[in-house]
């Protein structure tokens, strides 16, 4: 097996496959002390799959809302500095504490992202990644961002066209969203997520 | 100057220099539980910025290693906390509520169905309600066993009537507005289908009018049938005594109220009993329109 690094750094190439270092944690396949990270589980993963240009470095630290059980979060904290990772729904909450128990550098919190109580808690990030498929969710990076993001910080959202919308056009619905991100952040990029994610999307942007 | 209140204390900048602060001792069940009570408010980035280098100056901890490490216990002890406090939500114990009766209903059926395939041979009724009756009118009539297997049906049926009771007392209070639409049941059908309160107040129209025909759903009362194949909206009786013709609009109709019930509880909940009206008001409409079509 040929192993090549990612240009992301962190991230690495097994043959065609995508992975971390580390050992496994949600019962994915591992391979001498890599862990294979499967881009039809992970919309982080299909974004790096599609050779995107995402701003992640060892040194950053990270807010994540919608972590969910904590699958995307598990790799991203084998790439960057610290996560924190925000939750709310509590059935997955408890994979995603479970999760922080075994991995030093994810802090789990338990709350809605849309009304932020973790203020006190959480320090000045250098991405903000969201994925939460919400209607209002540029709303809520907004409001993060404003909270929480460094000053020219960066931030990945990604958009389910289908919970934003389910009748438009899945390219109606981005470009909705991408204008309303507009009003506080620069857009970078919008990577369509197929084919490992139908009617997905993810931008890149940055604080203005 | 500047003052911030943070997971380890309250601090007073002026000119970015510190001038005061009252920090924790590095305990971490104090530090969760003062987290669990004070009110925080937001504060600038640049304070934000330097939380850590406050931390190290004030001691709290020694090392950024420390900080990362300290706060990361605390805030997997107030998850902790979080989780148990939502389980113990009213809008859990509503969806358990909903499993159990579920459960219930699923045992009844099935201790019916052997009975009434016992009795098959010994008498003549067959349907589960004269089955009943017949036990409790003459039960030494009937072999030991079958009476026990009747003792266990009535006493599920007893155990579904707490239930239900428990789940109109517990609707009432935490969604008024959807138990007087849709009745305590339904509405507690929707709430454990949508995943709580908040996730049902978040849902479109569209999505509940759809939302999942439960298999359990009444099973005990359309014995024998198959599980309705509609969402469980179609179960209320203003959808499901209408005719044909105009179930699919009379449930839309019902679902966009639903959805404004729903939040209305959620954020809320004041009651606003006109919401039942209108929709009669506007099934009674719809109705009237169909008539002539129908007859
Ligand atoms: C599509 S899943 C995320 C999957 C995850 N990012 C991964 O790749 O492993 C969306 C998650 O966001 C959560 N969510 C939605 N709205 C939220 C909010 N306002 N605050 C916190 N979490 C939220 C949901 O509970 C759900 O678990």
């Amino acid at each position: 097996m040929k192993i090549t690094p990612h240009k992301v750094a962190g991230v690495f190439l097994l043959d065609r496959q995508l992975a971390t270092k580390g050992e496994a944690l949600y019962g994915e396949r591992t391979f001498d002390g890599y862990r294979l990270w499967n881009p039809r589980r992970s919309k982080l993963a299909a974004l790096l799959m599609k050779q995107a240009h995402v701003p992640l470095a060892p040194e950053q630290i990270v807010l994540y809302l919608g972590a969910a059980s904590g699958t995307t979060v598990s790799h991203l904290a084998d790439i960057v500095s610290l996560v924190y990772a925000v939750e709310f729904a509590p059935r997955v909450a408890r994979d995603l504490v479970r999760l922080s128990e075994r991995v030093e550098n994810i802090i789990p919190l338990i709350s809605d992202a849309a009304q932020p109580d973790y203020g006190p808690v959480v320090e000045l990030v250098d991405l903000l990644y969201q994925d939460i498929a919400q209607p209002r969710q540029a709303e809520i990076a907004v409001k993060n961002a404003e909270l929480f993001l460094k000053p020219r910080g960066h931030a990945c959202i990604i958009i389910k066209a289908r919970s934003i919308d389910v009748t438009a056009k899945p390219k109606t619905v981005y470009k909705r969203e991408v204008k309303k991100l507009g009003e506080l952040f620069d857009i970078e990029s919008v990577h369509e997520l197929e084919p490992f994610y139908k009617a997905h999307a993810a931008v890149i942007a940055r604080l203005t | 100057m500047a003052h911030i209140k943070t997971w380890f204390g309250d601090i007073e900048l002026h000119n970015d220099e510190i001038v005061g602060s009252q920090v924790l001792n590095a305990d971490i069940d104090a530090m969760a539980r003062r987290l669990q009570r004070e009110d925080f408010a937001d504060f600038d980035k640049e304070c934000r910025g330097r939380l850590r280098e406050i931390a190290i100056k004030l001691q709290v901890v020694s090392s950024e290693r420390e900080y990362v490490s300290l706060l990361r216990a605390i805030m997997i002890q107030r998850a902790k906390e979080r989780i148990v406090t939502a389980f113990a939500q009213p809008d859990a114990r509503i969806i358990q509520l909903i499993d159990g009766i579920d459960d219930i209903d699923e045992s009844i059926n099935l201790l019916s169905e052997r009975l009434s395939e016992w009795c098959l041979l010994t008498s003549e009724t067959s349907m589960p309600e004269d089955l009943l009756e017949a036990f409790a009118s003459s039960p030494s009539a009937q072999s030991p066993l079958a009476q026990e297997f009747a003792g266990s049906i009535s006493r599920l049926c007893e155990l579904r009537q707490e239930t239900a009771s428990a789940i109109e007392l517990e609707m009432r209070t935490t969604a008024p507005n959807l138990s007087t639409l849709a009745g305590e049941l339904l509405g507690a059908r929707l709430i454990a289908r949508a995943g709580g309160l908040g996730s049902l107040a978040r849902m479109p129209a569209s999505r509940i009018q759809v939302m999942g025909a439960s298999k359990a759903l009444f099973r005990h009362i359309k014995y024998g049938t198959k599980p309705p194949k509609h969402g469980v909206i179609f179960q209320h009786p203003l959808v499901r005594g209408s005719h044909p013709n105009i179930r699919g609009k009379i449930a839309r109709i019902l679902a966009a109220k639903i959805a404004i019930a729903a939040r209305l509880d959620f954020y809320s909940k004041r009651a606003y009993p006109e919401l039942l009206s209108q929709v009669e008001k506007r099934v009674g409409e719809l109705q009237t329109a169909a008539q002539p079509r129908t007859t």
